[in-house]
This record gives structure tokens, sequence and C-alpha cells, in this order.
């Protein structure tokens, strides 16, 4: 366990520990574009330099392991007077674009520039021409002027998901991140190059253009794409989700998330959203506030106590599976089915990230059900004829359950069917009471991963203000007062 | 005076086969080397003080003790990717006499234990390959390559492997990249390639020289060898004369030798009429010396680098006073423009940078500030890479610039070149 000194500061670092490691650790500043923590060292960009007590010659920080004693630092003059031409050295060819280009305003050339920036344009000839909107696949574009050859994209596909569609091209100044002859880049980690780029090289063919990322709000919550739980990143505005980034966590998905959890904002938006309840009666549509739907529910379920029962998917929060057991347990109810999208695939793994229980929350609910000593049914064994009520708490992700529309058309036969859903979707209209809900970026509470781990998601803003969590269904059908909470797209409370 | 240790039999067409070679006492000295002890080879090797003669100049003996005891295989490749600009000694040893090469080759293998080793030779020396290749076969079939060489137990392997035409793969982790199938970039240091070089085992890349020069070692005792050079350069070397000069060629020397007579003896003097200007003393690389330095400098390790240059491949190009110093720094930078690998920010764009400021400048399109501004671009590439390719191009640059600022003043004032007659400056005017 060698001791340092990092501008100053001590610190004991495991050994094999490099220098920018125990800068980051330290919490000093240190510039870097090809380093990334979750990727090989390159050692080119050679940002990080620093000055090792003891050595003529500057170091790179990314490459030099910290020895016992060793005193580093990048506050030293003759270091920011490297720093500061490396970077012109990586601006000379940059065609300086930052008005049209999507990186503004999280791009390390313009953050850097800020910090060492020489205020002049040192270089008076022209500038190397290279390609530009290079389409690389389905999802990112490539600018190669903007890009500053960090290798970082490069080596993510070759080291994370070992497809190895890029790879530099030519040599020099001529050089150019591309791809293989009708190989394009496409496989489901695709937009995390996106993110590791640190110019406006790559851009994501989803969010381009979308919106200037200075009028995005951001919060941390988790993916509810699949069952590993990603931590990420939610970009929005007023008007709605733009994005979502992966977040570090070392024991769930590193540094990284995959392309289908990127699209887990889509459903979220108004566009898209179930925004009041509706009841269904021999052809006609009948719009209700949810709340008022949610009691003449109740009513009805007290009615059929005997004959109801509610049908789980693993997409809510362990706090309203709670809930909502309590509640039906109140009522009387018995039957109490788990509903999976392709049971078949359910074990299944990509090998990084993706699972094939495409649920957040399927070991919740059954930890749950289990607490509250509920045996969850397979919802295959389900005959609407037996029931003649359903109570069915839908998937937020429509497009994972293949078998949707089937099951909707099979549980209207029971005589009252109440789909609880997210999303609008013509396929429900079969459904007899069709009550909105909210989505995971409106809502507090806990997803429990496969592994077993718990964590929090938060409710980041408002989209659709009456629309419920399953807790406040839970409260409602009991004919009890619900106190909707309501958040401004534009923070705070309305 | 010249002296022929290794260029002894160059002159005669039968010592290229192995017959031949064999008849000039060929092969006898791997005989010696195969009744030593391995490690009495690398000691006599490290005793006799022998230096790279590749360009860096590193203690062979030394590089040879950085091999890890692992079990691991370990690789000894050969470079002879002469890539310098003006270097043509190594191509000239393999055409002539490449079993002393590959005995050489044999010897310091067993010196280090090695079972296989390869000749990474530069895509361009298709009659070198081809000698090499057939003298390997050579050597396969008379037992001195292959398994248990003259019943000795030790085995190696030798094969030659064709670079495609990079300058960059001359750079031994460029090199080691290149012979692994990737493309030809060099890789970071540490770890070096003695730890983990050639398929990320331990591996030991010398020149061409080098290895030749192990057979004259161990065929005559670290203590002759010594006898020749300086007493910090020991041995002899081979310098590729050429540029401005009567008789342009291979010269072998014992290291400390005054370049000025190398300059007037062995190469026959400037041409008629004709004043020495600069010399480069070791590849275009090397910090050129005004007139003046040349006069006093000899050829050694110390006695150049005190003179703020290097003996470098020992390429020495003689610079009279008809050529322009900056048509002269354009030709050059616009080579390590050219081929710069790419990966390191500094050099990538700081050759090009150069490069596009002096064509400004050859151009009549140069500023008053260019002058100090290549120097500044230079000195900010200096030791901020992976490898010495922006050294390789900033060291002619500062020195061009310093030594000779008269005329890049001259060039951007008047939009022309100061020389009369230089061939650049009339092309453009």
């Amino acid at each position: 366990m060698p001791k340092c000194t990092i501008n100053g500061k001590q610190i004991e670092v495991a050994e094999g520990t490099t220098v920018i490691e125990a800068f980051m650790k330290l919490e000093q500043n240190i510039a870097h574009y090809c380093w990334h923590p979750g990727l090989s060292v390159a050692g080119v960009c050679r940002m990080c330099m620093v000055k090792v007590e003891g050595n003529p010659k500057l170091q790179i920080a990314c490459n030099t392991k910290v020895t016992e004693g060793m005193v580093a630092s990048n506050e030293d003059a003759k270091v920011k007077e490297a720093v500061e031409w490396i970077l012109g050295f990586h601006l000379i060819n940059h065609p300086l674009d930052c008005p049209i280009c999507d990186q503004a305003g999280e791009c390390g050339l313009q953050e850097y520039y800020m910090t060492y920036g020489k205020y002049d344009p040192a270089m008076a000839e022209k500038k190397v021409k290279k390609k530009k909107v290079v389409d690389l696949g389905p999802t990112v574009v490539l600018d190669s002027e903007r890009c500053i050859l960090c290798d970082r994209c490069v080596r993510f596909t070759s080291e994370v998901t070992k497809t190895n569609e890029l790879s530099i091209f030519n040599r020099g100044d001529h050089a150019e991140v591309g791809v293989y002859q009708e190989r394009p880049l496409n496989n489901n980690y695709s937009y995390n190059v996106v993110d590791i780029c640190p110019v406006g090289a790559l851009t994501s063919k989803d969010f381009r253009f979308k919106q200037r990322v200075w009028y995005l709000k951001d919060f941390n919550t988790i993916c509810n794409g699949c069952s590993t739980g990603c931590n990420v990143k939610a970009y929005y505005n007023e008007n709605g989700f733009y994005r979502i980034k992966p977040v570090y966590n070392k024991e769930v998905n590193g540094h990284w998330m995959c392309d289908t959890g990127r699209d887990m904002y889509k459903f979220v938006n108004l566009e898209k959203r179930q925004t009041s309840a509706v009841k269904n009666v021999n052809g006609t549509s009948e719009e209700y506030s949810p709340i008022q739907a949610t009691r003449e529910i109740g009513v009805l379920l007290r009615k059929n106590v005997n004959e109801a029962a509610a049908v789980l998917t693993g997409q809510y929060t362990s706090e309203e599976y709670a809930s909502f057991f309590a509640t039906m347990k109140d009522f009387g109810i018995k039957d109490f089915y788990h509903w999976v999208n392709n049971p078949e695939k359910m074990e299944e793994f990509d090998g990084l990230l993706l699972r094939g229980d495409r649920n957040p929350n399927t070991a919740g609910l059954r930890a749950e059900a289990k607490k509250a000593n509920i045996n969850l049914r397979n919802a295959k064994d389900l005959d609407p004829k037996k029931h003649t009520l359903i109570i069915v708490a839908g998937p937020e992700v429509q497009a994972f359950y293949p078998d949707l529309q089937k099951s909707v058309d099979a549980w209207s036969k029971s005589q009252t069917l109440v789909w609880l859903s997210s999303c609008k979707n013509p396929v429900l209209f079969a459904a007899h009471w069709i009550v909105p809900m909210k989505s995971f970026v409106e809502k507090n509470g806990t997803f429990v991963n496969y592994k077993g781990i718990e964590q929090k998601i938060k409710k980041g803003t408002t989209i659709v203000g009456e629309a419920l969590s399953l807790d406040e269904f839970a409260i409602a059908i009991k004919g009890e007062r619900v106190d909707v909470e309501y958040t401004s797209p534009l923070g705070g409370l309305a | 005076m010249e002296v022929k240790l290794l260029t002894e039999h160059y002159d005669k067409d039968e010592f290229q086969g192995i017959s031949g070679y064999k008849k000039l006492g060929g092969y006898e000295v791997l005989k010696k080397a195969l009744k030593m002890k391995p490690e009495e080879i690398v000691a006599e090797v490290k005793a006799a003080g022998l230096r790279g003669r590749g360009g860096a100049g590193f203690p062979t003996g030394m590089k040879w003790t950085f091999l890890p005891n692992n079990g691991q295989p370990r690789y000894l490749l050969c470079n002879a990717d002469e890539g310098e600009p003006c270097t043509f000694k190594d191509r000239m040893m393999m055409e002539r006499a490449p079993h002393q090469m590959i005995e050489g080759m044999i010897i310091s293998a067993y010196g280090i234990q090695s079972k296989k080793s390869y000749v990474y030779i530069r895509g361009e020396y298709t009659y070198a390959a081809r000698v090499l290749e057939n003298a390997i076969k050579e050597a396969y079939q008379a037992g001195y390559l292959g398994e248990n060489i003259l019943g000795s137990g030790f085995t190696h392997h030798l094969d030659v492997y064709r670079g495609a035409g990079a300058y960059i793969c001359g750079e031994e982790t460029g090199m080691i990249s290149s012979l692994e199938g990737k493309k030809g970039q060099p890789k970071l240091k540490p770890p070096f390639p003695a730890v983990s070089g050639y398929l990320e085992k331990p591996t030991i890349v010398n020149n061409v020289e080098t290895l030749a020069a192990v057979k004259y070692i161990i065929r005559d005792g670290a203590a002759a060898y010594k006898k020749h050079g300086t007493e910090k350069s020991p041995g002899t070397k081979l310098f590729s004369l050429s540029g401005d000069i009567r008789k342009p060629g291979n010269y072998e020397v014992p290291l400390g030798y005054p370049l000025k007579d190398l300059i007037n003896n062995e190469g026959g003097g400037l041409k008629q009429g004709r004043s020495l200007k600069a010399v480069i003393p070791g590849g275009t690389s090397a910090p050129v010396l005004t007139a003046e330095e040349a006069m006093k400098a000899t050829m050694d390790y110390e006695c150049l680098a005190q003179m703020g240059t290097m003996l470098g491949s020992g390429a020495i190009t003689v610079i009279d006073d008809s050529r322009c110093m900056v048509d002269l720094l354009g030709v050059i930078l616009h080579f390590y423009h050219h081929e710069s690998c790419g990966q390191c920010t500094p050099c990538r764009e700081g050759t090009g940078w150069i490069d596009k400021v002096l064509n400004s400048i050859i151009h009549g399109r140069g500023r008053q500030q260019d002058v100090d501004l290549l120097d500044q671009v230079a000195k900010n590439m200096m030791g901020r890479t992976i490898c010495a390719l922006a050294d390789a191009a900033a060291l002619p640059t500062i020195s061009f610039v310093n030594k000779f600022r008269d005329e890049f003043e001259y060039y951007i004032r008047e939009g022309r070149s100061k020389v009369k007659g230089s061939s650049y400056a009339e092309m453009h005017h």
C-alpha cells in the first residue's frame, strides 16, 4: 500500500494504482481525454501530464503507477504550460463549430478551453479536411473533423462489447475513426460510445438536434428496462424526457448500459400516455377522473370479492406491491397471478447487462407477496370465466410483453376487466376499465434487481398530473381520500 | 583511417553465400559460442560496452539483462527496418554479408536463450530480403539453424518478416505491433519489451549492426573489441556518408573518429568550389551541426551528445553552401508529418503544423512570427509522446531554426530563399 503526495495532499493507495486514479480519489482536477476508468490505458491524448519529483520529464498520470513516497503535482507552472500546449494541439484542426455541435455544453474541449484555453487560434494554415456526417450504423453519427482520436470508442468495441466494429484508419493527422465496409456499428451497447466520446465526434441519432443540453434538468434513477437495474440519469425539461445515460455503479452496471434501456424514456412522455380513466361499455367510451373511476371499481370489487383476481407484473415498486397486497387482502381477495414477459426467455442474459426478465422488480414482487403470505400463481393458468372481476397491474413497457393483445382479449372475457396502465394502447380498449398509472420517473420507491440489490428510484417530475401509483390506487379503491402530489416539470412542487 | 572489422570481406562477392562465408572463417565463432555458457556470452557483450547501433545507443548487454527469469519463452527481433532518412548501412550488411548477421543472431539468441527470432526487414529492401531468405535456407541446411544446432542441444529458428513501408515500424514497440499483425503503432512503456514484448513475452530488439558486432566480440573477446574506439564508445561503427560529398557510401571507422577526417578523407571532401555549411551527424532526426561545430566533432556518443546532437543511426548528411536550410527542413518535416502514426496528439498535430508553416514560408506566405512559432511548436512536442518520433521531428526543427535563423527570416521577408540556385526556391519562383 504505497503512500504518495498528490498536489500536497497525502493518500495511501492500493498497489498498482495509477497516478490519475490517485488524483481521482483525492478529487483533484486532472485534465484527460483518452483515459477512462472502464477501459484500458491508451496514453495518447497526453493531457494528464504531471510533474513527478525526481523525474526531469513530465509524465502522463494514466500510465504511471504510484510508488512509495511519490510526490506528484499538476499545479506546477511547467505542467500548466504543457497542458495548455497539448490542448492547443487538440484544437488546431478542430472545426470550432460549437454553435452547431450537439456536444456543446458538455464537451471536453470546451471545458478545458475555459481552464487552459488560449484565446487566439495559433495556426494560420488551413485545417485538415475530414469526413463529416458519417453514418456509422443505426444509432451513431460521426464527425471526423471534431474527433480528437482519443481511441475510447475503439477500445470500447474491442474490450467491452468485443464486437470490434470501430477502428482508426489511416495515420498521422489524416487518421479517422471508422467502421469496416458493410460492418456497421450495430450492437446493443452502441450508445455508450456517444457517452464516452469526450467531444462532439460521435453523436446519438436519437438525441442529436432535439435539445440543447443546458435546457435539460436531470436526476439519478434506476432503469426499468430489465431486472439488472442499471443506475441511470434521466434528462428532461418541461416538454418531457429526452435521454437516459448510465451512472457508474460498481455492483450493478459498471460504467455502461444497453441501448434497450436508453429507450425507456420514450414510454413516459405525454404522447404515449394514458391521461385519464376510461370506462368502455357496449362499444362506447366514457372518461372519468382516475380517482372517481377507482372508487367505482372499488364498489364493484366489494360485490365480487369471492370471484375477483389480481394480476401483477414486475414493473412496480416494492412499496406499491406492499400497499396493494394489503388492500386486496382487506377486501378478501384470494387469487393473485404473476404475469411475465416471454416466460421461456426469463433466464436469458446477453453476457453484459441485459437480462431476459424485462421487469425491473420481479424479485421485489415475489418478496412482497411472500411477506403478505400470498401465493402468486402463473398468469397462464388464469381462467377468466372463473373470475367476475380481474384487476391487472399492467406493464409500463408494453413492448416487452408480446402476449399483451392475446392476454387483454382473453381476460376481457371476464365480466369486468380493470387495466392499470401508464401507456395508452388501442389494444387495451377490450378492457372494461382503464386507469392511468404513473411511470417510473414520476414516483419514489424501490426496485429489487435480479441479484437482490435494493435500489431506490426517484421522482423527477410529473408528466400526467392525475395518474396514480399502485399504492394510490390501493387507497382510492377503498374509497379513501388520496392526495396526489404534483411536481412541476420545471422542478419543485406546483 | 577505416578499420575493417565487420566489413573486412564486404568487397568479396563470395561472402554472400554460405560456402564463401565459411571459407572466410564463417560460423567458426558460432562453434566457439556454443561451447561457452549463455551467461558468458552476455557478460562478454556487457564487458565490450557495445551500444545499440540503430539510433538510441542503449548498451546492448544491459538490455539483455533486463529479461526476467520467469520461464517464459523469449524472442529476439532483429531490427532491419532501416528507415531513418540517409541511412543505408544495414541494407549493405544484409546484401553483402547475410550470414554474418545470422551468425551474430544465433550467438545472441544463444546468449539470451531464445528459441525463436525474426528479422523485421524494411519492405522496400526486396533484394536484401531475398538474399536473407536464401541465406537462412542455407544456414538451416548446414545445421546452423533448427533443432539441436551442431549437437549443442540449443535450438533456434529464424524467420524473415517484411514490413510494409512505415517509418514508425522501426521503433521497437511499433515493430512488435506490426509483427503481431496489428497496425504498426508504438506501445506504451512501461512495460518495456524485455519484460512484455512480442505476444506479451520477453523480447529483445537489436539492430542489424549490433547483432553482427556480437560475433566479433565473441570472436576476439571484449578486451580486443574495446581496443577500437574510445573508452566510453568502444568498437567500430558503420557510417552512411551522403549529401554534398565526392565519395558517398558506407565507411567503417572506430568510434571517436573525427568527423572532419571522415568527410575529407573517406568522403573525398566537398565538391569543387563549395564550402561546408552544415552536417547532420546521425540521420535526419539528429540536430544539425554548423560547419564550425562539425569540424570539431568526433563521431562518438559522448562528443555528439555534448554538442547537443546524437550519433543516431550513423547517417552523416553533408550540406554545402548551395543548399537552402529552409527547403531542407521542409523536406525533412514533410517526411515526419507523413510518417507520424497519429496516436499522440502533440506529434499528430505538431508534425503537420510545422510542415504546413514551412510550406507557407517556402511558398512566400510566411509570417514574421513563424520563426518563433516553429521553435515553440517543436519544443512543446518534445518528450510529450509515447515514442521518439515527435522528438525526431522537433530536434531538426529547433536546431535548424536556431542555428540558421537568418535564412528563415530572409525567406519570410523576401519571399524567396537566401541561397541562389536552391532547387526548391527555383521550383516555386
